[in-house]
């Protein structure tokens, strides 16, 4: 993991902002959200693909791509919860205080 | 914390890019990344002994197909590459190199390459084999066709590099390993090569043994020339050691009167045994020849030229063959020279005497035996005797004045009486020879002196017309 995090930085950091730039968005989006089944499906999907990856039975360049994905995706959600997290501290009124 | 769960259902719209950003870095680290990876698995397998060892990268996943020497190596270099950094699988398709039952090893020399064939136990030491092949022929060409294989003896490298020192000293052969057995078969290149072979493999590492050593030496040679009219005696070929040519040269110096021994030996190994005691009769029967050549090859006695007379020549072929040592072979191409023409009463007197003042008839000491060293002498005597018929010969006997004078009065007598038996064996009519015995009556020197003694001891025949 430390290989692939020195190797892509590039790509990772621009995941990262991708995320954060998302989760800024978000606490101000006005759109739908995802329904909670389809919630739950997507977890269940990523915890496949992870266990997949874990299991490193995909093999070849397609193991590989799995792992960058789920990699990337870790990051975007990281990113996400910390450009949410940040947004709704520095907005104010009512969004920021619930 | 509720709040991130909220927002977090408005996340997605991010995806799309997110998707965008995942497909071009994958699609464009790849290459990249499988070069890096297979740099960083090369250089951990550096150190790690392998043959023919690839390296095929697809994704993070690393395919290691090697020639392994053993199970260890093979594990080893699997676990080195699992330890490079970034690479999630090592497919294992490493193979041990075949096990030789029995481990064989050979190079075989002919007449313009050396040829190295069977099964060296690593790449280094196949490399050693052949770098130390070409050293050793310097000039030879060197074929490599050895494989590796695994099953090597102990000491495999340091066996090997001695029998090809000995490759050197081969003119052809084949010299072979099989796992602790060694064997050698071929003809030297010079005399004493067998022997320096045969030597060297005393140094063979522990726990390896000779099986067969064929080597063969190319014949030992030994020839002497007797030629009449440079009247000289030419030795050439091989002879064992100093001593053995000190020997011989001596042996020479008496039996060929006439002859000036002209010495080419060179001292070589590998004489066959008995070879002395072949080679002084042989002169001896040579010396009894007006014209030859001996031809010692090996345990092959090759005697040929004229004999002075008829007789001659059946005596010197009986008895060589009875003098040779055992297991040595005579060839004798014998033929007997033209007798010449008959001489006169005078002629023959005048021979004799020439004969006679250039060599002189040896007994045993203190005895009235002929010495085999003056056959040489007597046969010339034959010869002029044969040229006589109309003479008759008196055989005067004569002794230094050493003793009391019945005994040499005796010894004379026996002694000229020997000669007389010896010059009436060809046929010649016992009652035109004489025997008489004049002791020390008839000194032609001083008593006194060794050498006066000498020419005191002596054989004189004297023509006298038949009445």
């Amino acid at each position: 993991m430390m290989f692939l995090a020195t190797f892509h930085w590039g790509w990772l950091l621009a995941t990262l902002l991708l995320g954060f730039a998302m989760g800024w968005i978000a606490v101000v989006h006005r759109g739908h959200g995802v329904s909670k089944p389809m919630a739950g499906w997507l977890a269940v999907l990523v915890a496949a693909l992870l266990a997949a990856a874990l299991a490193r039975v995909v093999p070849g360049r397609p193991g590989y791509w799995l792992d960058l994905g789920l990699l990337m995706l870790a990051l975007y959600l990281i990113g996400c919860a910390i450009g949410s997290w940040l947004r709704n501290r520095v907005l104010p009124g009512p969004a920021g205080a619930s | 914390m509720r709040g991130l769960i909220r927002w977090s259902s408005k996340w997605w719209p991010g995806t799309i890019p997110l998707a965008v950003l995942w497909a071009l870095a994958a699609w464009t680290s790849a290459p990249s990344l499988e070069t890096e990876l297979a740099g960083r698995s090369t250089a951990a397998l550096k150190g790690i002994l392998l043959d023919k060892s690839r390296i095929a990268v697809s994704g993070r996943d690393v395919t290691l197909a090697a020639d392994a020497f053993s199970e260890e190596g093979r594990r080893h270099a699997v676990a080195a590459i699992e330890a490079v950094p970034g690479v999630r699988l090592v497919n294992d398709e490493t193979r041990l190199i075949p096990e030789a039952t029995p481990f064989v090893w050979s190079a075989e020399r002919d007449v313009v390459r050396v040829t190295l064939t069977g099964s060296s136990p690593l790449p280094a030491s196949k490399g050693k084999l052949l770098e130390a092949a070409r050293a050793d022929l310097g000039g030879v060409e060197v074929v490599d066709q050895t494989g590796l294989s695994r099953g090597a003896p102990p000491n495999f490298d340091e066996a090997a590099l001695l029998l090809l020192d000995q490759v050197a000293r081969l003119k052809d052969g084949k010299v072979a390993i099989s796992d602790t057995k060694v064997s050698l078969s071929g003809m030297a290149r010079e005399l004493g090569g067998r022997e320096a072979i045969a030597a060297a493999l005393k140094n063979l590492p522990a726990g390896f043994s000779v099986a067969s050593n064929e080597i063969k030496a190319p014949p030992y040679i030994f020839q002497a020339n007797k030629d009449p009219v440079a009247q000289t005696l030419t030795l050439t070929g091989n002879v064992p050691d100093n001593n053995v040519r000190a020997a011989i040269v001596a042996a020479a110096g008496r039996k060929f009167f006439l002859e000036k021994v002209v010495d080419n030996l060179k001292t070589s190994l590998g004489a066959p045994s008995g070879f002395a005691n072949a080679v002084v009769p042989a002169l001896g029967a040579l010396s009894r020849l007006s014209t030859g050549t001996l031809v010692v090859a090996d345990r092959e006695v090759k005697l040929s030229g004229d004999a002075l007379y008829d007789v001659a020549s059946g005596q010197l072929r009986a008895s060589l063959t009875k003098e040779l040592p055992q297991g040595w072979q005579l060839k004798a191409d014998i033929s007997v020279k033209p007798a010449a023409a008959p001489v006169d009463a005078t002629v023959c007197q005048q021979l004799f005497s020439e004969v006679l003042a250039k060599g002189t008839i040896r007994f045993e000491s203190g005895r009235s035996s002929l010495d085999p060293d003056s056959a040489g002498l007597l046969d010339r005597l034959v010869e002029i005797a044969l040229r006589c018929p109309s003479a008759n010969i008196e055989v005067a006997g004569h002794t230094d004045a050493d003793g009391d004078n019945a005994t040499n009065q005796t010894l004379s007598e026996k002694r000229a009486q020997a000669v007389v038996d010896y010059l009436v064996k060809p046929g010649l009519p016992a009652s035109r020879f004489s025997a008489i015995g004049y002791g020390s009556t008839q000194p032609v020197a001083a008593n006194d002196t060794d050498d006066g003694k000498a020419r005191n001891r002596r054989i004189e025949l004297v023509v006298k017309e038949q009445p």
